[in-house]
């Protein structure tokens, strides 16, 4: 029997990863390289239609592994499916996109088959027979040749941008489609999947805000945040801290200013008890107008201030705050 | 609640063979690596059968990129270098011969010129150079040589296997402030050498560990230490000629602290530019723990001599660094089995000279003809690697360290008693009174505040954080903000406190917390808390720190362990 490379492309709320087709030019290459016959597998709970787009790449075959139970995606359901098909069909070779899903089931399915996985490549080479692949070390520093001592099946994934995915080549016709139903028992899946987690946006982007109301130490405690805060509402602008504040989690990173935070050049920008670190001045020394409030005269904000107000920030800012909205209301 | 670095336990960690790590690039790691690329080309050439490789041969520098950690003076004496790579003039970046010296004791308002440079303080034939520039140089050479530097990678502990050391582990990365793994996590390499040198400049944190771990210094001296607070000035032209080297004495410092400044001229960028080099050395062994060696610096400046010189002028880099003062008797032993200690790690400075470059560089020749003895006979054991001891021991090293071997000790009860030591030794080839002075870690001579005026005393204006006028003097955060420090913010703190309480029920009380004094970067900040005893509570900026090890050198309880922060991270010494 010829040897086999198999890519298991990825398929995500019923979308193809584009991802995948990287890992098709990956396989399509080192099948022309070995010699190996190149096929390819879509795990999914309908994987057909998906097979279908693949098919129309210059591969042997593509499996459509399908099961009710592999909608949606678990590790558990995704190793067994895997394993279940991979026994059977017996490839060299199994080449897979390194992204998050496949970190999540890879090493699982690997050592569930008692194999490894070499991964997150960059690239291989074939070399007197031999098929190595290449991988980064010391945050790319050193690049690594790895190769494979166990038996087959091998497992590799290739990092993102590795191969061209338009570059996969089309087929001559329409590779063949196979579908494959795989068993899996009850009881098998013990993950339970919650809705996907999707990274917060990051809720303020402070650069394009007009009015900042920025609070430092002076503010004492968490609580009295609330204060700037009133004001900031008031004012229609934003809040924002110096480290301190944010050292102390008093408010996310994200509303930092200064020389290991953001950088900002609003239109108004309220400095209430912060002291004016020369850190602190280099992130908002570009805002048009400056109205620092600090109990201490000498405070160096006081030098960039366009208005200073030499006083306790409690009994300046929420007066303040309340005739702002009258000013407001009035208008 | 603090959480402090520590490598991850119960995770898998990528193995990678090596025959020989060094800790450290600076000028020792960056000689020792040159000095082993040479010998092996030299027996590649000579053994075309027996070829040895360089590609197992790694140096670890925590900095972003070569020399940004390095800081000094710096005067080079081209000693070593001249053994090293002869001709090294040519092409190595260096600013000024040194063409006129002088050496001042200072008072308030005036100064006093010695009427002769005392010899060890003799530059004639040395060069001012930038350390940064300098080791940057060193690293393309070494680069040149096919010896891979992994920038950005710090050791963070020592591997072992019984009494040998087998390998480095690097530091962890993409850790947050709770300790936790992020979405960027990277565990740290082991590095399994057959040879591991250490080359972390002084105080070293794997040679703490090392130190610690088989008793070293148990013979030794205890090492001492100053901390040398330096900023970097562009001057008008004329105001001091590029070569010319300074030292002072005296004022700030009353007679009871160690220390002095320096002053270096160096050509600037531009016609009209002179780049003045100064800085203050504050021996970490003062007694009041209100003292602040950057306010001490502060001080210096307002000086009319050097409030002249730098007037008109503008700061433009800071920074720290800690030296090991302590001399040969202060030096644990070298070699062991697995392991070579290099440079200011080990202790290799003449205090007399306030040099050390040069000893750094000669001990990594040395290490690296162990090693490379070590690679050829394939045994890395403490039987091959000490020969490293006896080359140190026979080599100019030994003999320039001996004759100045009891310096620091004798200012241990203040000027007056040091200069009549220090003048005793001078004709007895170094011996003074008896063979070896004993000392006292830095840290045992500080007091208590209830043993101190409360005024200070004559030290008054060496204590508490300095103010500045923002043209001469600067307050630390200002200053600090030029040492173009950075870190990962998200990570956590390297500064490990082996117990908080200690900072926010004894120390606050006893010395009034001198880590928010010793500290030249606002690492350390006590805050109000009403929650505490004192009111206080022990805060940290670790993403503030230069580097310097100070913290760990000078707390009185020894309770602060410096360990490397995530790589990559730290000050940028561009042209310190």
């Amino acid at each position: 029997m010829l040897d086999t490379i198999l890519v298991v492309v990825e398929q995500r709320e019923g979308k193809l990863n584009r991802v995948s087709w990287e890992t098709i030019t990956a396989g399509q290459t080192i099948a022309a390289a070995t010699g190996w016959t190149l096929e390819a597998a879509v795990v999914g709970g309908s994987a057909a239609p998906f097979a279908a787009e693949v098919a129309a790449k210059k591969v042997a075959k593509v499996y459509a592994v399908e099961s009710p139970k592999l909608e949606p995606y678990t590790p558990d359901a995704f190793t067994v499916a895997l394993k279940q098909f991979l026994a059977a069909k017996q490839p060299k070779l199994v080449l897979m996109p390194h992204t998050y899903q496949v970190r999540d089931f890879a090493p699982k399915l690997a050592t569930a088959m008692g194999r490894t996985v070499i991964s997150d490549c960059i690239g291989f080479k074939h070399e007197n027979g031999k098929l190595v692949f290449t991988r980064q070390m010391f945050q790319g520093k050193l690049a690594a040749d790895v190769s494979f001592t166990s038996d087959a099946p091998w497992f590799a994934t290739f990092q993102n941008g590795s191969f061209r995915g338009d570059k996969a080549e089309a087929g001559a016709g329409a590779a063949p489609i196979e579908t494959v139903a795989v068993e899996i028992a009850d009881g098998v899946i013990r993950n339970k999947p919650q809705e996907v987690f999707k990274e917060a946006k990051q809720a303020v982007d402070l650069t394009q805000a007009e009015i900042i109301v920025a609070v430092g130490r002076g503010i004492k405690e968490q609580k009295n945040i609330e204060i700037a805060k009133q004001l900031a509402d008031a004012l229609g602008g934003d809040l924002a801290a110096s480290r301190p504040i944010c050292d102390s989690g008093w408010l996310p990173m994200d509303r930092q200013i200064g020389s290991s935070g953001q950088t900002v050049a609003p239109k108004l920008y309220l400095a209430l008890g912060i002291s004016g670190a020369i850190q602190h001045i280099v992130g908002m020394k570009g805002s048009k107008t400056i109205i620092a409030v600090n109990k201490d005269s000498e405070a160096p904000i006081f030098e960039i201030a366009d208005y200073a107000i030499v006083g306790n920030l409690f009994d300046i800012v929420p007066p303040l705050t309340e005739e702002v909205k009258k000013a407001k209301a009035g208008s | 609640m603090l959480i402090f670095r520590k490598p991850l336990e119960g995770i898998e960690r990528p193995q990678m063979p090596a025959d020989v790590v060094i800790v450290g690039g600076g000028p020792a790691g960056m000689a020792c690596a040159l000095r082993l690329a040479q010998l092996i080309d030299a027996h590649n050439a000579a053994h075309p059968d027996s070829q040895l490789s360089k590609e197992n041969i790694y140096v670890l520098e925590k900095a972003r990129e070569v020399g940004q950690h390095c800081l000094s003076g710096a005067l080079l004496d081209p000693r070593s270098m001249n053994e090293l790579l002869p001709g090294f003039e040519k092409e190595a970046p260096l600013d000024a011969k040194v063409t006129k010296e002088a050496v001042y004791f200072f008072t308030e308002k005036s100064k006093f010129k010695f009427p002769i440079t005392p010899p060890f303080l003799r530059d004639h034939g040395n060069y001012v150079i930038s350390l940064n520039k300098f080791v940057k140089w060193m690293g393309s050479k070494v680069e040149e040589t096919g010896i891979t530097i992994f920038t950005g990678f710090a050791g963070s502990e020592l591997l072992f296997d019984g009494d040998r050391v087998t390998g480095v582990r690097t530091d962890d990365k993409g850790v947050d402030k709770e300790g936790h793994q992020k979405s960027n996590f990277e565990p740290g390499y082991d590095l399994q050498a057959k040879v591991v040198i250490l080359a972390e400049g002084p105080r070293g944190s794997l040679t703490k560990q090392l130190i610690t771990k088989f008793d070293l210094a148990k013979n030794a001296n205890p090492q001492t230490y100053g901390v040398g607070v330096k900023e970097l000035w562009e001057v008008p032209a004329g105001r001091i000629a590029a070569g010319e080297v300074i030292y002072t004495m005296g004022w700030p410092l009353t007679t009871k602290e160690y220390g002095g400044a320096w002053i270096y001229g160096s050509p600037g960028s531009g016609p009209k530019d002179n780049i003045v080099s100064l800085g203050f050395v504050t021996g970490l062994d003062y007694a009041d723990p209100r003292l602040d060696p950057q306010r001490v610096l502060q001080e210096f400046k307002k000086h009319p001599f050097v409030a002249k010189l730098l007037e008109g002028g503008k700061m433009i880099r800071y920074g720290a660094k800690s030296m090991p003062y302590g001399g040969w008797w202060a030096i644990p032993p070298v070699a062991g089995n697995g392991w070579m200690i290099l440079g200011d790690s080990a202790g290799f400075l003449n205090s007399a000279r306030l040099k050390g470059i040069h000893l750094a560089i000669k001990s990594g020749m040395l290490a690296a003809e162990t090693a490379f003895e070590a690679l050829t006979k394939d045994d890395s054991s403490a039987a091959t690697l000490g020969a490293f001891q006896k080359k140190v021991e026979s080599s100019w090293i030994k003999e320039e360290l001996w004759k100045v071997r009891n310096l620091h000790q004798g200012f241990e009860h203040g000027m007056f008693a040091g200069m009549f030591h220090t003048g005793l030794q001078m004709i007895t080839g170094g011996r003074g009174l008896r063979n070896r002075y004993r000392a006292k870690a830095g840290y045992e001579h500080m007091r208590k505040l209830t043993d101190l005026p409360a005024d200070g005393g004559p030290e008054a204006l060496l204590l508490g954080p300095a103010k500045g006028d923002g043209k001469l003097t600067f307050d630390k955060l200002t200053d600090l903000y030029h040492s173009g420090t950075k870190h990962e913010e998200d990570q956590p703190a390297h500064l490990v406190i082996h117990d908080t309480n200690i900072c926010n029920t004894k120390c606050v009380k006893e010395f009034g917390s001198p880590c928010q004094n010793f500290c030249p970067a606002n690492v350390y900040e006590m805050v109000e808390d009403a929650s505490q005893p004192n009111g206080k509570h022990i805060s940290l900026n670790p993403s503030n720190c230069v580097h310097c090890k100070t913290c760990d050198i000078a707390d009185p309880y020894q309770i602060i362990t410096w360990v490397p922060p995530e790589g990559g991270g730290g000050p940028n010494y561009d042209g310190m």
